[in-house]
């Protein structure tokens, strides 16, 4: 009922209707990603929806390094593919407390890494998979559940858009003058 | 520059970021680098028993142990260790940012460096908590020297930094991170970028700023610059101004990152309260978090002023 989908062409669709306005309704719709939706399929969305890119006020420094990115063949050999997940953590010290936050990370065969450091370019056409909710209990001495879960319009841009948002590591460093 | 450097350490690989950074700034400035870790909270009061920080196991701390962990320590920066003489490895029991101080004050330290966080998962929980590690936080705000905080490895040779970004809002707590900046930048030989952004999402509720009106905010942020600092350079003139309209941490963070910035020195608050009463500032938390470089916390005047 509530589904849409994002296409790899940055199209959201709800059924197989393309929709261009009433954007805020769709906030908190479940969605579903096109086989081969990726990291640049995001930026043709935004670009098509502007509106969906003031979740994040580090959009515009983002684009300007999007547009300095290939047009095609921006990947990393040892990610397979970037999945976008949901944890639960429950912290039972020093104080009892409950958190819930979306996380966007490289998967390398089994593990999963951190693309904070990585460059645009590296990632722009690996394909992005939703993944399950991991509910972790008490933050040190970890146990680890996974479920299936859904995602919503809102949670997949913000998430993205924040995991973005950290600097990369400058290319290489500038030797002294 | 610095003579005594204390690097606070979990030993656990979130901190080996600001471990190479401690290193290569012992060997620049030949100071004597406290490699410094605190065991674990004791169980209770005057316990034998603590909370290992690395295993979350509840060990006995006979002096068995305690060499263990120095041993462990050792072992842990073994590569980064060149100068023997000046690393001394140092332990103590109790709450963390406590005994981080006390060891500070006693020793008379020049620098603190610290991780931003002592858990690999609070990277991702951040965004709703408090964005620093509780044990940074208190340090930042009670510690009289510079504390530097490593959250992302630093490409960058602290000894070879060509780019020093200092981010200003006029506060007096900002003219102790000034000092740090200016120091620092006139040591190394390094270019000093004195960076302003004027707020333009503050005003009267539905008001937008014109153009003309924003200029001018710029122009009168430049003048004020002018007198505040640059009257202060004693002979550095190897230095940038630059004002910029948006919201201060966006700016900051972009304006580094264009200028290859190898150091950001930023005021722990800015507001008009006691640096004791101050909670890390919203504009060097987010910095913090996502800078690329190193951030510089500067609280004091104690070990900057001239």
């Amino acid at each position: 009922m509530n589904l849409i989908t994002l296409k790899s062409d940055g199209i959201i669709s709800r059924s197989d209707s393309d929709l261009e306005t009433d954007l805020l309704s769709l906030l908190s719709c479940q969605i579903k990603l096109e086989k081969k939706f990726t990291l640049r399929s995001c930026f043709f969305m935004l670009e098509k929806y502007p509106m969906l890119s003031r979740l994040n006020p580090f959009f515009p420094a983002i684009r300007e390094q999007y547009n300095t990115c290939p047009k095609n063949k921006c990947i990393w050999d040892e990610i397979t593919n970037l999945e976008f997940s949901k944890t639960v953590e429950m912290t039972g010290f020093p104080k009892k407390r409950l958190e819930i936050y979306n996380t966007f990370l490289g998967v390398c065969e089994k593990e999963r890494i951190e693309i904070k450091s990585m460059q645009l370019e590296h990632l722009l056409d690996i394909t992005i998979n939703l993944g399950k909710v991991r509910h972790i209990i008490f933050g040190d001495q970890i146990d680890l559940f996974e479920f299936d879960t859904v995602f919503t319009l809102f949670e997949f841009i913000e998430g993205i858009l924040w995991e973005l948002s950290f600097q990369t590591n400058p290319k290489h460093c500038e030797i002294r003058r | 520059m610095f003579t005594k450097i204390l690097f606070a350490t979990t030993g656990s690989p979130t901190c080996d970021n600001a471990a190479k950074v401690a290193f290569d700034l012992e060997d620049k400035w030949d100071a004597k680098l406290y490699v410094f870790h605190v065991l674990g909270i004791p169980t209770r009061g005057f316990s034998q028993y603590i909370t290992d920080v690395r295993t979350g196991e509840v060990e006995e701390q006979d002096s068995d142990y305690i060499n263990w962990v120095k041993e462990e320590l050792k072992n842990t920066y073994d590569k980064l260790i060149t100068d023997e003489k000046n690393t001394l490895i140092k332990t103590a029991i109790g709450v963390p940012h406590r005994e981080i101080l006390r060891l500070a004050r006693k020793e008379n330290i020049d620098l603190i460096i610290m991780g931003a966080h002592t858990r690999e998962e609070d990277i991702g929980a951040t965004r709703y908590r408090s964005i620093v590690g509780s044990t940074m936080q208190k340090v930042a705000k009670l510690a009289r020297c510079p504390v530097v905080i490593i959250n992302r490895p630093c490409t960058t040779c602290w000894k070879l930094f060509s780019n020093i970004v200092f981010g200003t809002d006029f506060s007096k707590a900002t003219d102790s991170a000034f000092l740090f900046a200016r120091n620092l930048a006139n040591e190394v030989g390094a270019k000093l970028h004195i960076f302003h952004t004027c707020e333009i999402s503050i005003g009267s509720a539905g008001q937008v700023k014109d153009q003309e009106e924003i200029e001018k905010m710029i122009e009168k942020a430049k003048d004020k610059i002018k007198t505040r600092y640059i009257s202060k350079m004693k002979g550095f003139d190897n230095y940038e101004i630059e004002v910029r309209e948006g919201i201060p941490y966006v700016e900051i963070l972009k304006f580094a990152r264009e200028r290859s910035g190898d150091l950001i020195a930023l005021a722990h608050h800015t507001k008009k309260i006691k640096p004791e009463d101050a909670v890390l500032g919203s504009t060097i938390e987010q910095v913090i978090l996502r800078s690329s470089c190193p951030v510089a916390s500067v609280n004091h005047p104690d070990k900057v002023s001239d």
